[in-house]
C-alpha cells in the first residue's frame, strides 16, 4: 500500500497537471443512513441523500441533502420505536425514545426509501477494556495517545477507537482507520496509537489546524474504545478504503459495504457500539 | 496480417498474426530513444495499450495476463520496467518478434488472447561484433562473436538506466530526498552447432528494477526490488529431411518484494512465481501437402501470492507461514497444416491440457463471521484440485485469386494462471494466482474471419478482420479486498468471478517496400464484463474497451545516411471509475463511485517523430585517405604505406537518432483526481477535477555504434 501511495504522490508532483471539467454520467441518488445504538441510550439515525459532484445540486444550500419527514424505526424484537426528527425544519437527525440499548441485545433498524423498506440488524456486544493509556510526545508539546491492549484470544473481534478532548471537542471523533480486527493480533498483548480525528463537519478547519492529528500537553482526553460486529467493521473498513482511494488510480475505487445489503438505493450502517471509556490527563511539562 | 516477405500473409492459413523484425522496429520513433518491442506491437490493430504509465497490453478485449509472452520459449510474467515505460526486451538482443492475436495454433496454449513469441539473436559465428547505444536515461552494449568459428557463437547484451544518478541532484533538494530508482537487464545466449543434425542453444535473461527510499529524519526506509529471470536450454535435432524435433528445458522466475522499516516496526511483503518447464515438439512433413506438428509441454509452477511478515520490537505479529501454491500444467497437442488443393488450405489442431493444484496446502473453513473453524490439510502427495480441457483449433484459407484470400478461424483456449490487480492501473504489485478449487480455469472461444489482399506485386498488403470472443471464469478482486486479506487465509477467497465478451473489426494497410514504408491500422471494438458481485451484477465496459483505435506509422529512407520515422496514434479514452457523487458520514465526505467504469477519459492521441543520421563511413574513409595521400606527397613520403588507424576500420558504423515524443504536446490523461476545499455542512464546499499527464513533449538523443 505504501508503495502505491508513494508512487501516487511522486506522480502527482512530477507529472503535468491541469484542471478539467468532468462530464459525468447521470447521477442516481442514494439514501444515506448512519444509525447508532449504544448501551443505556436510545437509537439515533442521520438520514441524508447523496449528492452529485458535478450536477444540479447547489453546494451553498447543503440542507437540501438532509431528509425531512423520513421514516425510521428501531426494534429489539419486542418494542418498536419510531424515531422522530429532532428539528422538523431541518430533518437529518432522528432520535428514538422507547427502545434503550443494552449489552448483548440485537436491534433492527428499518428505513423507507422509494416506497421500499430496507433493514439492517446489529448487536451490542460485550465491551473490551484497554490495559493502559499514555501520551507519547512527537514534536514539542504535541503527541499521540498510545494504549496497551491484551486482545482476548479465540474469538473474531473487531474494534473502533474514538476520543474527545474535554472542553475542546463537542463530539467523540474517530481518526482515519479507526477500526481494526484481531486477524493478526488474536490473543496478543500489543501497543497501538491513534492520532486525533476531526470533529464532524469541521474538516476544513481540521486541515488548516497546524496541530491537526495531535493531542497536546494539558489536554484531558476521554478514549471511547468500542467493540463492534464484523459486518459493522466491514462497513467502517471499506469507508476508510473509500476515503483513501479518493480517485487514486493506484488503489481500487472502493464502494462502501453497506450493512443494508448489496443494492443501489440505500447506503450506510446501523452500528451497535459496546464502549469502554478511559480518561487520560496529559500533564504539562 | 503478416509483415514477412512476399505474399505469405495471403497464402498461409494463419490469420491475426504480426511478424516484425528488429530492423523494422528500430526505424520507428521510440520513447526516450529506447527501442521497444511492446510499444511497437501496440501500434497494430487489435492490440491496445492502456495509456502511458501502464504495464501490459490488451489484445482483442482480453486482459494483460491473457498474453503469453515468450522470450526464447520462457514465459515472462512482467514484461515491463518502470511502470510500463520500458519493456524488458533490449532491442539489441532480439532477432525477431511474432505476435498471434487470433487463430492460435495448437502448439501454443495456457493463455486466452495472444502469444508474443520473441527470439533472441544467436550471436555472430564469423567475427566479433560490439554494438551499443548511449541515450539520455539508459545505455546498452552487446558483444557477440564466435567461440568456435562456424560452430559455436555467443551473444551478451546488457542495459542499465541511470535515472538514479541523473535525477539525484534534483531529488536531493526536493521533498523526495532519499528516493532512488534504476533498472538493469542482461541477455546472454550460446548457440552450438554440433553437426548438420544437432544444434544446441542456451539462453538466459536477468532483469531487475530497484526502488528505494530512505528518510533519515524520520528513521524510515523502504526497499522495493522486482524482476524476472529466465533460462532455456534447447536441442534441435533433425532425424531426416521430413522429421525434426525440439527439446527445451525452461526456467522462469518473477519476484516482487517490498520491505519497510520505521523505528522498531518492520514489515516485508513478497510475491512471486517460479516455473520449471519441459517441452518436446516434433515437426513432420510427410509430403508437400501436410505439415504435422505435435508435442508435449509440462510446467511446474510455484506461486507465492502474498507473503507478509511484520514485527514491532520484540513482538512478531502472527501473519502465518508463507503461502505457496504448487501446480503442474501439462498439455499435448497435434496439428496438421493441410494444403487440400490450390484454393483451400486447412490448419486443424487439438490441444489437450491438464492442470493439477497439488499440496502441501491448507484450506481454511470459516464461519459466517469469517473465523476459521476448521482446516483441511493436504500433503505434498495430495491433489487439491484438477482440471482438464480439450482445445480445438481450426483455421481455414480460401484462395480467391493470386493476390487475395478469405480466412476464418475458431480457437478454444484454457488459461490456468491469472493475474489480479488491486489498482486500476497495472503495477508490479499485481498478484499471479493459479487455478484452485475456488478459481476455475479461464476459457475463451474466439471466432474470426478475414479478407486478405496484396497489391502492386506485394508492395501493399491489406486485410480486414472481424472477431467475436467469449471469455468464461474471468477473475477480479472482490470490492473492498485488500492485499492483507491473503494473510492467514486462502488467497483465492478474495476473488470474484464473471464473464467477458469482446467483438470488433480490424483494418490494416501496409506498404512494405520502397523509400516510404509504413502502415495504417484501425480497430472498431467493444469489450464487456459481467460479474455478479461487482457493479450490482450489471454488465460493464472493460477498462480498456476502446471504440476507435487508429495508428499511422511511416518511415522514409531517402538515402543510406538519413532515416525519418513518424508514429501517430489515436484511441478512444479508457474507461474508469471516478467518484460521481458524495455523501456525508460522521460529518465527513465520502465518495460514491457509482457504476464500474462508467466514466470515459478523454481520447488518447500523440505523434512521435524521429530522425536518424548515419555518417557515410566509405566517404569519410576516402576523404581521410585522400588527405593523408596529399600530406604524404607534400612530405615526399611513399603513399603506398598509408594505413588508416584501427578506429577507421571498415566495420565501424555509428548513428545519431533524434526522437521527439509527443510532438504536439498533447496532455493525455493518466488519471484524474478530485480536489475539494471547504466544508459541505456550512455551504463552503468547492469541488474540482484535475487531470494528471505523464509525458509532455520529450525530445531525446541517442548515439548508437557498432564495430
Amino acid at each position: 500500500m505504501r508503495f502505491t501511495i508513494f508512487i501516487f504522490i511522486i506522480t502527482i508532483i512530477t507529472a503535468c497537471r491541469k484542471d478539467i471539467k468532468l462530464k459525468m454520467p447521470d447521477y442516481k441518488q442514494l439514501l444515506v443512513v448512519e444509525g447508532v445504538i449504544e448501551p443505556n441510550q436510545p437509537a439515533y439515525v442521520f438520514l441524508s441523500y447523496s449528492v452529485p459532484y458535478f450536477g444540479e445540486f447547489d453546494f451553498e444550500t447543503p440542507e437540501k441533502a438532509f431528509v425531512k419527514g423520513g421514516f425510521a424505526t428501531v426494534t429489539d424484537g419486542v418494542l418498536v420505536d419510531t424515531l422522530k426528527e429532532l428539528d422538523s425544519s431541518t430533518g437529518y437527525f432522528y432520535l428514538g425514545s422507547k427502545v434503550i440499548g443494552a449489552l448483548g441485545k440485537t436491534y433492527t433498524l428499518s428505513v423507507k426509501f422509494n416506497n421500499k423498506v430496507f433493514q439492517s440488524v446489529t448487536q451490542i456486544l460485550q465491551p473490551a477494556k484497554l490495559d493502559s493509556l499514555y501520551f507519547k510526545g512527537e514534536q514539542d508539546s504535541l503527541g499521540l495517545i498510545w494504549q496497551g491492549f491484551n486482545e482476548p484470544s479465540g474469538s473474531s473481534d473487531c474494534y473502533r477507537w474514538l476520543a474527545k478532548r474535554l472542553t475542546k471537542d463537542q463530539f467523540f471523533a474517530a481518526p482515519f482507520n479507526s477500526v481494526f480486527d484481531d486477524k493478526f493480533v488474536d490473543g496478543k498483548e500489543f501497543k497501538f496509537a491513534y492520532d486525533r480525528g476531526p470533529q464532524p463537519n469541521a474538516i476544513q478547519e481540521f486541515r488548516d489546524d497546524p496541530e491537526r492529528g495531535y493531542y497536546k500537553r494539558g489536554d484531558t482526553v476521554v478514549v471511547k474504545f468500542c467493540k463492534i460486529g464484523k459486518k459493522e467493521y466491514d462497513f467502517w473498513n471499506t469507508y476508510y478504503q473509500n476515503k483513501a482511494s479518493n480517485s487514486n488510480p493506484f488503489s481500487a475505487p472502493t464502494n462502501i459495504k453497506s450493512t443494508f445489503g448489496y443494492q443501489q438505493e440505500v447506503l450506510g450502517a446501523f452500528v451497535g457500539y459496546a464502549p469502554s471509556f478511559d480518561t487520560i490527563i496529559i500533564k504539562k511539562k | 496480417m503478416s509483415t514477412k516477405a512476399g505474399d505469405e500473409n495471403v497464402k498461409n492459413t494463419q490469420m491475426s498474426s504480426v511478424q516484425l523484425d528488429m530492423n523494422e522496429i528500430k526505424k520507428i520513433p521510440a520513447f526516450m530513444g529506447e527501442v521497444d518491442i511492446l510499444k511497437t506491437i501496440q501500434l497494430m490493430p487489435g492490440v491496445k495499450n492502456a495509456g502511458d504509465g501502464n504495464t501490459g497490453f490488451y489484445v482483442r478485449g482480453g486482459g494483460p495476463d491473457q498474453n503469453l509472452i515468450l522470450l526464447d520459449e520462457a514465459p515472462i510474467y512482467n514484461a515491463s520496467h518502470l511502470l510500463g515505460f520500458f519493456s524488458v526486451f533490449n532491442g539489441d538482443a532480439i532477432k525477431n518478434v511474432n505476435l498471434i492475436k487470433g487463430g492460435m495454433p495448437a502448439q501454443y496454449g495456457g493463455r486466452l488472447s495472444s502469444v508474443l513469441d520473441i527470439v533472441s539473436k544467436d550471436g555472430n559465428n564469423q567475427r566479433y561484433e560490439v554494438e551499443g547505444g548511449i541515450g539520455l536515461i539508459a545505455s546498452r552494449i552487446t558483444i557477440q562473436g564466435p567461440i568456435i568459428k562456424n560452430k559455436c557463437s555467443f551473444i551478451v547484451s546488457a542495459r542499465r538506466t541511470y535515472i538514479d544518478v541523473l535525477a539525484k541532484p534534483f531529488i536531493e533538494k526536493s521533498d523526495f530526498k532519499g528516493t532512488s530508482y534504476f533498472f538493469y537487464d542482461l541477455n546472454a545466449k550460446i548457440n552450438y552447432t554440433l553437426n548438420d543434425k544437432n544444434r544446441f542453444f542456451l539462453s538466459t535473461y536477468y532483469g531487475k528494477d530497484k526502488f528505494s527510499f530512505t528518510d533519515n529524519d524520520n528513521d524510515f526506509k523502504t526497499r522495493i526490488p522486482w524482476g524476472n529471470a529466465t533460462a532455456c536450454a534447447r536441442w534441435n535435432h533433425i532425424f531426416n529431411p521430413k522429421l525434426f524435433s525440439n527439446l527445451s528445458l525452461v526456467f522462469t522466475d518473477y519476484q516482487f518484494s517490498f520491505s519497510a522499516l520505521q523505528e522498531d516496526f518492520e514489515a516485508t511483503i513478497k510475491s512471486g512465481i517460479t516455473d520449471y518447464g519441459f517441452k518436446y515438439d516434433v515437426n513432420y512433413f510427410p509430403n508437400s501437402r501436410h505439415t504435422i506438428k505435435t508435442g508435449i509441454h509440462s510446467t511446474y509452477h510455484t506461486f507465492i501470492p502474498t507473503s507478509v511478515s511484520a514485527k514491532q520490537g520484540e513482538t512478531t505479529f502472527d501473519l502465518g507461514k508463507v503461502i505457496k501454491l504448487y501446480s503442474l500444467e501439462s498439455a499435448v497437442y497435434i496439428s496438421d497444416d493441410w494444403d487440400i488443393n490450390q484454393w483451400f488450405k486447412l490448419n486443424i489442431g487439438l490441444r489437450a491440457a491438464y492442470f493439477i493444484h497439488k499440496g502441501p496446502f491448507n484450506r481454511y473453513i470459516k464461519d459466517n463471521a469469517g473465523k476459521v473453524i476448521d482446516t483441511i490439510s493436504y500433503t505434498s502427495k495430495d491433489i487439491v484440485s484438477q482440471y482438464a480441457g480439450l482445445e480445438p483449433r481450426l483455421a481455414a484459407r480460401f484462395q480467391l485469386n493470386r493476390t487475395s484470400s478469405l480466412k476464418t478461424s475458431f480457437t478454444r483456449n484454457f488459461q490456468y494462471v491469472h493475474l489480479a490487480s488491486f489498482s486500476s492501473v497495472s503495477l508490479p504489485t499485481d498478484v499471479w494466482m493459479p487455478c484452485t478449487e475456488v478459481i476455475k480455469p479461464q476459457i475463451a472461444n474466439q471466432y474470426a474471419i478475414g479478407f486478405f489482399k496484396n497489391l502492386k506485386d506485394n508492395t501493399y498488403e491489406t486485410s480486414v478482420e472481424a472477431y467475436y470472443k467469449t471469455m468464461a471464469n474471468q477473475i477480479e478482486f472482490k470490492e473492498g479486498a485488500q492485499p492483507s486479506d491473503n494473510i492467514l487465509d486462502n488467497p483465492d477467497n478474495g476473488f470474484t468471478f464473471g464473464k467477458g465478451w469482446a467483438y470488433g473489426v480490424e483494418v490494416f494497410v501496409k506498404k512494405r517496400t520502397g523509400k516510404f514504408t509504413g502502415w495504417v491500422g484501425y480497430t472498431l471494438s467493444w469489450a464487456w464484463r459481467q460479474f455478479n458481485d461487482i457493479n450490482y451484477g450489471l454488465k460493464f465496459l472493460a477498462k480498456y474497451d476502446r471504440r476507435h483505435d487508429a495508428s499511422l506509422v511511416l518511415t522514409y529512407d531517402p538515402n543510406p545516411q538519413w532515416n525519418f520515422g513518424m508514429v501517430w496514434v489515436y484511441g478512444t479514452g479508457n474507461r474508469g471509475t471516478l467518484p460521481n457523487g458524495f455523501f456525508i458520514i460522521e460529518g465527513s465526505l465520502s465518495n460514491d463511485y457509482g457504476l464500474r467504469n462508467s466514466y470515459q477519459f478523454a481520447a488518447y492521441h500523440r505523434m512521435d517523430l524521429n530522425m536518424t543520421f548515419t555518417p557515410n563511413r566509405t566517404k569519410k574513409l576516402e576523404k581521410r585517405k585522400l588527405r593523408l595521400t596529399e600530406e604524404y606527397k607534400a612530405q615526399g613520403k611513399d603513399t603506398t604505406t598509408i594505413q588508416l588507424s584501427k578506429k577507421w576500420c571498415k566495420h565501424f558504423s555509428n548513428s545519431f537518432t533524434l526522437s521527439v515524443f509527443n510532438v504536439y504536446n498533447r496532455y493525455n490523461p493518466y488519471f484524474i483526481y478530485l480536489t475539494r476545499r471547504g466544508d459541505f455542512a456550512n455551504g463552503t464546499l468547492k469541488v474540482g477535477a484535475r487531470q494528471v499527464t505523464l509525458f509532455p513533449i520529450l525530445p531525446s538523443v541517442t548515439w548508437n555504434f557498432k564495430f
